[in-house]
């Protein structure tokens, strides 16, 4: 097993008496491209601040390349590139020279990348960056941040608040001249709750809620986990136990039922009654997340 | 020279998206909308146009070679092989019987019979077949 790129251990960190984030453990594989979902005020910034040294845990550990981001920041700093919600320039530089001077604290810049960018999000190297829309300002940072080569990539909610076609663009530029580097270097942490348009690139995720992990699963494994299944039945049937199934919704012969692992038992049970349609389908990610959060909600 | 081929994926039909790609593939190379030599889209132009992670392409790719129906040529890409199963027939044979297992169960579900389920099968066999004929520009 290789050394996570990040390593979280139960940590706390405390706002007066508010716990933000609240005994979160998490670990992100090199080449992993990691999904990091929850509401709002779920504790993800925050968290993702612990990571890059802009506030220090409470309790509980974070390491970065094994490395703790508070005595080692430098070394941390200079191997990530960290993309947020807000960006903000100096309003008075130009396109070009914001990239030059985001380069110049850089071991590495791919001049040929930067062009290519550029050239695809139309930005005009002369522009000052105060006459950029938001849109704008965020590819911008998407360039500074995958120019710069680093092997972790950290996004957080990066395209809330953009139009879809610079969402789309943001998410192609990610995975063609980010990831096409070297994939075994090329990680990526993103926190999002716009969960289906991530959804193809992400490869696992953690969903946190009030501070804490809720569900950690490789996607994949997860929409084969989590099922809707639909049944319609010549008549409406009697009231029937279902085991397995968490979500049930009856409306006259219809019936539908969110299976977690259990969809081949469920599936079983239902045949029983003889449906004459009975449908399956994976749960996408989002639908999952809502799901997830919402049996919570019902369990408190 | 392109092939035309599309992919398209779905998250929700409960098949992981690299095996859907590795099905499509699959399937393309049956019909002969690809042929051997034919090339396959490079990774990074189709895991942008589908938005998906690089390595899930990648995945699929590395499955297909193992299966033996592409070829990775260094530098140049992926490539359709001239003999596309390495298996001994037995082996084929098994393969194939499992996935009409799959289809048998299904069909038992749904009041299909024997005698229908055959003749649908056959209908679906002469459609490949004209598929592969259309594809070679025969008119059958």
């Amino acid at each position: 097993m290789t050394d996570p790129v990040i390593d979280i251990q139960t940590l706390v960190r405390r706002f007066g008496r508010t716990d933000a984030v609240n005994g979160l453990t998490l670990r992100v594989q090199p080449g992993r491209c990691y999904g990091f979902f929850g509401r709002n005020g779920a504790g993800k910034t925050t968290t993702i601040k612990c990571l890059l040294n802009l506030l220090r845990p409470t309790t509980g550990r974070v390491q970065v390349f094994g490395l703790d981001p508070a005595r080692h920041e430098l070394a941390v700093k200079s191997r990530l590139a960290y993309v947020p919600d807000h960006v903000a320039f100096y309003p008075w530089m130009s396109v070009r020279d914001t990239l030059t001077y985001c380069a110049s604290f850089r071991a590495a810049w791919n001049m040929e990348t930067e062009r290519a960018l550029l050239d695809r999000f139309r930005l005009i190297p002369g522009q000052r960056t105060g006459h950029l829309s938001k849109g704008q300002r965020t590819q911008l940072a998407l360039i500074a941040a995958i120019c710069a080569e680093p092997e972790l990539l950290v996004l957080d909610e990066p395209t809330s608040g953009l139009d879809p076609i610079v969402r789309r663009e943001f998410i192609e530029a990610v995975i063609g001249a980010y990831q096409d580097g070297d994939p075994e270097r090329r990680t990526v942490f993103v926190s999002t709750h716009l969960i289906a348009e991530f959804e193809g690139l992400i490869d696992e995720f953690t969903i946190i809620d009030a501070g804490r992990e809720v569900l950690t699963l490789d996607a994949d494994g997860a929409r084969q986990r989590y099922q809707r299944i639909y049944a319609r039945f010549a008549e409406e049937p009697a009231p029937f136990a279902l085991r397995g199934a968490r979500v049930c919704e009856q409306r006259g012969r219809e019936l539908q039922v969110v299976a977690d692992r259990a969809a081949g038992d469920v599936l079983e049970q239902l045949r029983a009654h003889a449906p004459e349609v009975l449908t399956t389908e994976a749960l996408s990610l989002e639908e999952i997340f809502v799901s997830t959060l919402r049996g919570r909600e019902a369990a408190a | 020279m392109t092939v035309d081929m599309t992919f398209g994926i779905s998250f929700t039909s409960g098949t992981p998206v690299y095996l859907q790609l590795v099905e499509q593939v699959r399937t393309a190379a049956a019909a002969g909308a690809i042929r051997p030599g034919d090339p396959l889209p490079a990774i990074r132009p189709l895991a942008e146009q589908l938005r998906v992670n690089r390595n899930t392409v990648a995945k699929a790719y590395a499955e297909l070679e193992s299966q033996g129906l592409v070829q990775t040529l260094a530098g140049k890409g992926c490539f359709v092989r001239p003999t596309p199963s390495p298996y001994r027939k037995d082996v084929r044979r098994r393969l194939v019987a499992e996935a009409l297992d799959a289809a048998v169960v299904h069909a038992h579900h749904l009041q299909i019979d024997r005698d229908e389920f055959l003749r649908v099968a056959e209908e679906r066999f002469d459609a490949l077949v004209a598929r592969r004929a259309r594809a070679a520009g025969i008119t059958p």
